[in-house]
């Protein structure tokens, strides 16, 4: 009896594998996709850059600083794998003003077509004690890790609504997941980014756009760096219970999941709620879409 | 040899409920302390000072508008018990700028002592789709939700740390548990403040400070009115899974979570279930916390209100609990 039990559990899982193909969002194939990625010049965002270039994508980076693009699009360019391949700069400040994003987007757009895939990476961290940081850092974290975030994303989106298809990735943190001593207003900023790209995939699920959130430890990168430069010494403690990270395996393992997406009784429960709501989501998709069709004949 | 785990299980269970006042954190008492409270004068606000009044405590009230300040503070007054009570009221925006803030909690400091309990209420809410809402929102949301409980918090944190006792509340939302259709601005505020409390708890504990932050559902107020009436149809759909709450019931059980330092405060039979699945690293500060989760249904599943106030006649069969 529980043999049988035992025999059509393995089987049902089984199944679900050879059929998740299926059902599973289809990888976006990078060869000649056009990916976008803001941070690019330098650490993580730099290494995603690279592993999309090695798979034959075509590179936007979006930075402040030029002479760091520059140099950025250098290092980008040893790894071309055919010579189509196009790796653009563009200066700017992602969190200024939306006005200004949007229109690098659009010239990003103008020169190497459409955008396929999104990368959220531009970033910084500081920390300290709650009543020791300034009280602009609050603000200024805010600012460039969250509205940094939302004002590329929000430049994009409309198109891969369209063309059903795109990829949106934001790199929150492992700081992201948990709050710890000294992440007050980092903390902050990167649980925000996991709110917006929650809400954010529920309604763009059904036109075949997925959103992906990255969690990365520690890694070694010229922000961590300067970060460690006023890092409080128990924030310090804390973070050495997990290692530093290479940034190319993490940007690895970001590109990975971006391509590709209990507490049993209650989570079980919760998927299928999730499931109600996507389809509520598509419902309404297609209501409007047909009020279109007959708006256009009437 | 199977009786006897389940035995020393219950014996354990048992042991640690009897063993739990002590390594819990001391309640706060109400009576005699000073709350405030940003966002007092109306909603979820309002009826946590009107709960914590209820309990002795004198009430700062905080928010914008002078007038809607003082018909709160007749209406809270209404419930003293003692009559030493004072209900404060001072008009400023949170989220504007920290040193007006700072100068708030200093005077009413002045008047009523060191803050014992702060409850960060002050919020707003829009919703629409992510390329629908107007940039500016982003930013909005994220001052008053957001900056406009930190300000008030960092004014009062140093006083609390010195004086080794006090309370922050934070009030979140279920939408800052899961993102949900329409929310990307509002889900975002409400998910930064739950990264605030997590790291702000880390700091604070070893000075017997303690932080809650409260997940209500939708709650029948005025604010929630002005939020439908621009509310896209998916996210109205969406909604209505979970019933509305009453504000006073959602302000009892975030006075009561607050008083035991529980960190997390969630309504319901929904709020809890969300709350076990969405819990992640949070902390739990005392053991009565996952001992106290009361999974009864509090929210009343009555009639549901539509925008105009007006009991919705479709719902009235379904049976109040």
């Amino acid at each position: 009896m529980l043999l049988l039990a035992a025999a059509s559990l393995v089987a049902f899982v089984l199944l679900l594998y050879m059929v998740s193909p299926l059902i599973s969002p289809k990888p976006l194939a990078l060869p000649g996709a056009h990916v976008v990625v803001t941070g690019g010049s330098s650490g993580i965002g730099k290494c995603i850059a690279i592993e999309c270039y090695k798979q034959g994508a075509f590179i936007t980076l979006v930075a402040r600083n030029e002479d760091k693009l520059l140099q950025a699009k250098k290092e980008i360019e040893k790894h071309s794998i055919n010579d189509k391949q196009v790796v653009l700069c563009i200066s700017v400040d992602v969190s200024q003003d939306y006005s200004q994003v949007e229109n690098v987007i659009k010239q990003a757009q103008e020169k190497l077509g459409p955008v396929d895939m999104l990368v959220n990476c531009a970033g910084m961290s500081l920390s300290g004690k709650f009543e020791d940081l300034e009280v602009s850092t609050f603000e200024r974290l805010m600012s460039i890790n969250y509205l940094g975030s939302v004002y590329p994303s929000r430049a994009v989106i409309a198109t891969m609504k369209e063309r059903r298809m795109g990829r949106v990735v934001f790199v929150s943190s492992q700081a992201g997941q948990l709050g710890l001593f000294g992440y007050t207003a980092y903390s902050s900023s990167k649980f925000a980014l996991r709110g917006l790209a929650e809400a954010l995939q529920m309604e763009v699920k059904p036109y075949n756009v997925y959103v992906t959130v990255a969690y990365p430890p520690d890694t070694d990168t010229p922000g961590f760096a300067k970060e460690n430069q006023t890092k409080p010494l128990e924030t310090r403690l804390i973070s050495e219970t997990t290692s530093v990270c290479k940034p190319e395996q993490v940007a690895k393992q970001i590109v990975k999941d971006a391509v590709v997406v209990t507490m049993g009784l209650f989570r079980t429960i919760a998927l299928f709620y999730l499931g109600s709501f996507d389809s509520i989501v598509r419902r309404c998709m297609m209501q409007k879409a047909k009020l279109e069709t007959v708006d256009k004949t009437a």
